[in-house]
């Protein structure tokens, strides 16, 4: 589904509609559809955007003032009965979005029944996911800015967390083709401002000239707006939404 | 008692227990208006005017770098440790390719940039010279007009613009607005147009350098931004008259020449380009993505309304720039404790970068005024150190009490202090053992005296504290005391009108004391439930008045 890096000419900016028919294909779109024999796909695919998104939730919950060991609790239990649960069948796919679906079920569930399972053992046979809980403490552990409310540390984390996927994946791809030196050298370019970009010393760097390093770095930058673009639309139910969420989650991350 | 004849009233004994009754009363409520007064002011004291909110030291930061391009810091745990919000700001542009930008070998560009040499094919009576670099919505070229033989600047706009017809029309109603701002601070538009689909502005060229380049290069010193900024807030406030915003205000769009003069450029561009429609503004990779730091907040989320305080708050942000080398982001320190300038500087740059723009300043000129006097006082020998903490009361940007409040204040007692000495002589002349009644020599003077400016002070205290009032309300934060304008505004109205809902329960009391002759003292006492039902009704109406006008004297000037 994703070209090679080397393979793709410049002016082709894919949109999201020319790839409409990847869309079926997506995370989000399959656990939506799932009908009653895609059960097991559906449940693959709800446990892979369970394994990208996990941050966030834990950001909100340890906003919303549990302690770290409760938290960590409360995740895990958490995912473990979405996971089990049909639940995800009850989604009303013309709310569109995984972020706010998850939000959602964390909220009924925080609400409803932690009290209950906190009660109780976390039963041996539930599956547990493999969550590494001190990143993700670290991520949390800022000073909070006044006015910041556990729903907006939820889409702030939540934007850090699909950079991660969307960085880690771009990086895998040039490791693969046996460029990861180029991905390395060239990555601070993905933070913009051309103009300040010191090409000459990259180049130096790299072993490439100037020009050389300009064509790389802008090949890199598209490929991670294809990749950034396409790992959005694993988390919303259809291409007309990505550059909604996308400039949602730039907004969230605001200081 | 014997119901001697007292000047115009019937007094007896019990009649002036009522009346010390009611004064006694009025005297109660008129500090019940002050302490509800004061009490409000306390709650609004959170965000107060008098004394300029200096930030507190930020608590120590987590130990991570900052941001190189956006200043920020790195929140712990960055995606490979760089900045999320640049990088998911570069995500957001969709163009790929950007005219004249990379030119990668042998691959195709969407829009190839014009060379100098085809451009002189469409301005045929221009001498193109160099390709200057791209500016802020398309390519700037220097140019030289033969005729004139003069020096231009032409900037050609994105060309893919063109293709959009309403634009065409936005394009010249903005142009023709642009060619009115003829001013010395202003980079002049000679001329623009259309040739060959390309959409072009003529414009002055200035031989120097962008602010931006003096930042790379150096820190700039206090001297010299002190000497840059009034100059700015005459051109945005030539421009703002003219019902023009810039919207774009940042260090790239304000040019230094070779004589010293500063020159705004790139007036109303961005409002040309179509920073109206959000969605296009931000697919255009520098001018929302690239400078959302100098953008004001209304700005970046309301676009539509904004007006020319947004410009202020840009300048804002620039000024703090120049001042300490770095933007003002999240919690920012004010410039005093970061370089060495004058602490006045704090309050002006703190002062533009207020967020609601009702708080801002609300003229450029009031930020040149504010400006000039620091720089000017700076260089009077009296000033010991740049760093004198002594605010000079006679300078235009302290903030000072309401004198009208103050006045009116003064006066109200005066109506007690007549009351009482009237009060006072007409007892004197009840005692059964007296003289007949006349009034002493020096009370007559003191009723001259004091009756008239007492009778008066009701409605005195009452006028000069709307005065005040407004006086506050208009004066952008210079004036304040708002509190005590408010309760001399409303003290004496709010006890007549105590007055009127205490008259008829008295009356009702009196009457029915009037038919029990014995027993003077217990109605006050019996119908405690009309006491109750007056005070409570006083209380509710003194307390809603208050408010309203409390709240409607908070809402911003417009």
């Amino acid at each position: 589904m994703n070209p090679h890096p080397w393979q793709m000419t410049s002016s082709s900016t894919q949109s999201p509609r020319a790839s409409a028919g990847c869309f079926v294909t997506t995370h989000w779109s399959v656990v939506l559809t799932a009908g009653r024999n895609d059960t097991a796909r559906a449940r693959a695919a709800l446990e892979q955007l369970c394994r990208n998104y996990w941050h966030p939730l834990y950001a909100y919950v340890r906003g919303a003032g549990y302690s770290r060991e409760e938290a960590e609790d409360l995740t895990q239990e958490f995912f473990a009965r979405l996971l089990a649960q049909n639940s995800v069948a009850r989604a009303d796919p013309a709310r569109g979005r995984f972020r706010s679906f998850l939000l959602a079920s964390l909220k009924h569930f925080l609400a409803n029944e932690w009290e209950k399972a906190r009660a109780r053992k976390r039963g041996g046979g539930a599956q547990l996911l493999p969550l590494e809980f001190d990143t993700a403490e670290t991520r949390c552990a800022q000073p909070v800015a006044p006015g910041d409310t556990p729903d907006r540390a939820y889409d702030r984390q939540w934007a850090l967390a699909l950079l991660d996927v969307v960085l880690g994946q771009l990086r895998r791809e040039y490791r693969h083709a046996g460029r990861e030196d180029m991905y390395l050298g060239l990555k601070d370019t993905l933070s913009g401002g051309r103009s300040e970009i010191p090409y000459r010393e990259l180049g130096a760097r790299l072993g490439l000239s100037e020009g050389a390093v300009k064509v790389a770095a802008h090949r890199l930058r598209q490929r991670y707006r294809e990749l950034l673009r396409a790992e959005i639309a694993n988390t919303v139910a259809g291409p007309e939404e990505v550059e909604e969420e996308l400039q949602h989650l730039f907004a969230a991350l605001r200081p | 008692m014997n119901n001697a004849m007292l000047g115009l009233f019937n007094l007896g004994g019990g009649e002036i227990i009522l009346i010390l009754f009611v004064f006694l009363f009025l005297a109660a409520g008129a500090i019940a208006v002050v302490l509800i007064v004061l009490w409000l002011v306390g709650r609004q004291s959170k965000s107060p005017r008098a004394v300029p909110p200096v930030q507190p030291p930020s608590p120590m930061p987590p130990p991570s770098r900052n941001c190189p391009r956006c200043g920020a810091p790195l929140p712990a745990g960055a995606p490979e440790g760089l900045c999320p919000r640049c990088v998911l700001g570069v995500g957001l542009a969709t163009h790929t390719e950007v005219p004249g930008d990379f030119g990668p070998q042998g691959t195709q560009v969407l829009q190839p940039p014009p060379d100098p040499a085809e451009l002189t094919r469409h301005f045929p009576q221009l001498e193109i010279l160099e390709c200057l670099g791209r500016g802020g919505m398309g390519m700037v070229y220097k140019a030289r007009q033969p005729k004139l033989n003069r020096l231009v600047a032409l900037k050609i706009l994105a060309p893919e613009k063109g293709a959009d017809p309403k634009f065409a029309e936005r394009f010249l109603r903005e142009a023709q607005a642009l060619a009115r701002l003829s001013h010395p601070n202003i980079v002049t538009v000679h001329d623009f147009g259309e040739a060959d689909g390309l959409y072009y502005l003529l414009m002055e060229y200035v031989d120097g350098v962008t602010l931006r380049q003096l930042l790379q290069g150096h820190k700039i010193a206090p001297e010299q931004a002190l000497d840059i900024v009034p100059k700015i807030c005459e051109a945005l406030q030539f421009a703002h008259e003219q019902g023009i915003v810039h919207r774009d205000i940042k260090p790239e769009n304000v040019l230094l020449d070779k004589q010293g003069r500063v020159k705004i450029a790139d007036f109303g561009i961005a409002k040309l380009v179509g920073a109206e429609a959000p969605r296009l503004a931000l697919t255009e990779e520098q001018s929302v993505i690239g400078t959302p730091h100098y953008m004001a907040p209304e700005q970046m989320e309301k676009p539509q309304s904004v007006d020319h305080r947004a410009d202020i708050y840009s300048l804002g942000v620039v000024f703090y720039e120049m001042l300490t080398g770095e933007l003002p982001l999240g919690k920012f320190q004010p410039p005093s404790r970061k370089v060495q300038v004058d602490v006045r500087l704090d309050e002006v740059v703190l002062h533009t970068l207020e967020k609601e723009p009702e708080r801002r300043y609300q003229h450029a000129s009031e930020v040149k005024t504010d400006v000039e006097a620091i720089a000017a006082g700076r260089s009077a020998p009296a000033a010991a150190t740049p760093q004198t903490r002594q605010v000079d009361g006679a300078s235009t940007a302290t903030p000072r009490f309401s004198r009208t409040a103050i006045w009116g204040a003064v006066w109200a007692p005066l109506f007690l202090i007549t009351a009482g000495a009237a009060l006072m002589t007409f007892q004197v002349t009840a005692g059964p053992d007296s003289p007949p009644p006349g009034p002493a020599w020096w009370q007559v003077v003191l009723s001259l005296t004091l009756l008239p400016l007492g009778v008066a002070a009701p409605f005195g205290t009452t006028i000069l504290g709307w005065v005040a009032i407004s006086q506050i309300r208009h004066s952008c934060g210079r004036l304040y005391g708002l509190g005590l304008a408010v309760f001399d505004a409303l003290a004496y109205p709010l006890l007549a009108s105590d007055a009127l809902i205490l008259a008829p329960a008295l009356l009702m009391l009196s009457s029915s004391a009037a038919q029990v002759p014995g027993q003077v003292v217990r109605p006050w006492i019996g119908y405690w439930w009309v006491w109750l039902a007056a005070f409570g009704l006083i209380a509710v109406v003194d307390w809603l008045i208050v408010r309203a006008v409390w709240r409607s004297a908070k809402k911003p000037a417009v």
